[in-house]
């Protein structure tokens, strides 16, 4: 007797029409883009696609385990840009002095990865201050509550910028002084091709985390059953600092990691902030490994909208293929597993 | 080893429980039957602290338990099968009983009680890899006492484990409860099935809106008049 067994990814995406039909159309948009405007456009989307992918994992991942629709995601993306450009800049500016090869080829991963610590704490100090007391006061209207108080912290943390750092973009032109890479006969800036690898580098790190360690695998039970997974001895008050944390340092990292393309100023995050979250609701809400190729979807998308139509249509869109796969398939195009925070 | 004392419990507003007062000792088989809406899940996810009991106490092992939050009851020893199993569906079979070891920090341990759980249930051994969510009803059922078992309780309470079982599969569930029984396990088996239940069960109670209407051997109980007439249908 032949049982299907586990289903791999794959299979998953195989087996459902809506993803390969758009999976399909995006290998081939991105095929006529890169025929069109040569390959430097496709390593455009890929290296952008790498970045959305790793903010809206944040975003499917706070909204699949704690119910969160995330409105002050690009804060924290925000946050780890300026993290990275007070720790970045110091050293640029002593290495003028005293040049020093091996710092310099390391300081931008060191401002990341400052980035990526503050955006942990950050996390667990935004929940514990906001989300915890609003979840022991009252559990209805969670969804919208939790929005909410998103939005006001998006509010006080870009105000609070400006307050005290003052409206004053702060950028690099590059992290590093060096030629650009020679790939497929295009030249790519060192800076995207480790920003991409960043971004891939950190997926794979979470994936692990979620499927091998006994706290990933706890956070995947509280997203798929939050009361089963208190009966097995999970304390959910570890478990939800723990997801926010880590979704504010994904968002932190991206953030830093971006610093030489998306200056530091306090609005900064708004317009990752939209397009991570086309890529969820697009995806599917909640659903990790749908954000990870959305967020590939959507760059090509933005990609081809700028070489065919012209650069001021690159929110229009993506907004528009988002409504119409809204229509189409309600769920998102991987599907949501999500369930209800008020269950009981 | 477990003891209720005139517990009270509410959802919001709405008093269920009445003043519920029971003990369970150990390595007993305890029933707990009545009509729908009587309490008898209320019961239960108080013990388990899923509930927070508004009156009276609930102590295990001579400890209050009034204010421990469930994922602590799990890790004192209490384990809680529940109506609607609160499944991994997204995880496999395997995994969902990994999760239910999760309070076992050793290794060697956890392999071991999952052994013995195959052992129990060779069927979730033939479907080691298979989502929780794509499996039958029965089969589900299993699981999810299997994975109670899996951090080695020293109380199990069951909730209505034949609810929605095709017959044939309620004697499968049931023969699996008293193969734990006799592997030394104490249950809390709360139940519609009253004729059944007072057949595994060495004692039980008789819960109605909420309080205890009758409490006695299962023997006895079977032989009351009341049992009779308004359960058995005799």
């Amino acid at each position: 007797m032949k049982e299907k067994t586990s289903r791999s990814i794959w299979e998953k995406i195989t087996d459902n029409s809506a993803a390969s039909v758009v999976i399909i159309s995006t290998v081939v948009l991105a095929l006529v883009t890169g025929l069109a405007a040569g390959p430097s456009q496709v390593i455009n989307s890929i290296v952008t696609g790498g970045m959305w992918a790793l903010l809206a994992v944040g975003l499917a991942l706070v909204f699949g385990v704690m119910n969160v629709p995330h409105f002050a995601h690009g804060e924290s993306f925000m946050v780890g840009a300026y993290v990275a450009y007070f720790v970045f800049s110091p050293i640029h500016q002593s290495l003028q002095e005293s040049p020093n090869a091996l710092l310099a080829a390391i300081a931008p991963f060191l401002a990341m990865l400052v980035a990526g610590v503050a955006g942990l704490i950050l996390g667990v100090i935004l929940e514990r201050l906001l989300f915890y007391p609003l979840r022991v006061r009252t559990k209805s209207g969670w969804v919208m509550n939790a929005f909410l108080l998103t939005v006001g912290i998006s509010f006080i943390m870009t105000n609070g910028t400006t307050l005290t750092l003052g409206p004053n973009f702060r950028g690099i032109p590059r992290y590093w002084d060096v030629e650009p890479l020679e790939f497929l006969g295009v030249r790519v800036a060192v800076d995207r091709v480790v920003a991409f690898f960043v971004a891939i580098a950190s997926i794979v790190a979470l994936w692990f985390f979620l499927r091998r360690t006994r706290t990933g695998r706890a956070i995947r039970a509280v997203s798929q059953d939050e009361t089963g997974a208190q009966m097995m001895g999970i304390n959910l008050n570890f478990i939800y600092p723990l997801t926010f944390a880590l979704a504010t340092a994904l968002a932190a990292i991206s953030g830093a990691s971006l610093l030489f393309m998306f200056q530091a100023y306090p609005t900064v995050g708004l317009k990752p902030l939209y397009f991570a979250w086309y890529v969820v609701m697009m995806a599917g809400l909640g659903n990790v490994v749908g954000a990870i190729v959305g967020g590939f979807i959507v760059a090509v998308l933005q990609t081809a909208t700028q070489q065919f139509v012209g650069i001021a249509w690159e929110d229009v869109i993506p907004t528009a293929v988002m409504i119409i796969v809204l229509l189409v398939v309600p769920s998102g195009i991987f599907g949501s597993e999500v369930k209800g925070v008020q269950e009981q | 080893m477990l003891q209720l004392k005139n517990l009270d419990a509410s959802y919001g507003f709405l008093q269920i429980l009445w003043g519920v007062s029971l003990f369970v000792d150990e390595g007993e088989s305890v029933g707990l039957v009545g009509p729908n809406g009587a309490g008898k899940t209320t019961t239960l996810r108080t013990i388990a602290g899923l509930l927070t009991p508004t009156g009276g106490e609930v102590s295990f092992k001579g400890q209050s338990m009034n204010h421990v939050p469930a994922y602590q009851t799990t890790r004192k020893g209490i384990s809680y099968i529940s109506e609607d199993l609160n499944l991994f569906v997204d995880m496999s079979v395997r995994e969902n009983l990994l999760m239910g070891a999760y309070i076992v920090r050793d290794r060697e341990k956890q392999l071991e009680t999952l052994d013995f759980v195959y052992q129990l249930f060779p069927r979730l051994k033939e479907r080691e890899s298979q989502l929780a969510g794509t499996m039958s009803g029965g089969e589900r059922k299993m699981l999810a006492i299997a994975r109670g078992m899996m951090s080695s309780p020293q109380l199990l309470l069951v909730d209505e484990p034949s609810l929605g079982l095709a017959p044939h599969l309620v004697t499968d569930v049931f023969n699996s409860l008293q193969k734990l029984q006799e592997a030394g396990v104490t249950i809390l088996l709360v139940e519609q099935r009253v004729n059944a239940t007072l057949e595994i069960t060495d004692r039980a109670y008789v819960l109605e809106h909420g309080r205890i209407a009758m409490e006695g051997p299962s023997s006895e109980l079977v032989q009351d008049e009341h049992v009779k007439q308004a359960y058995l249908g005799i």
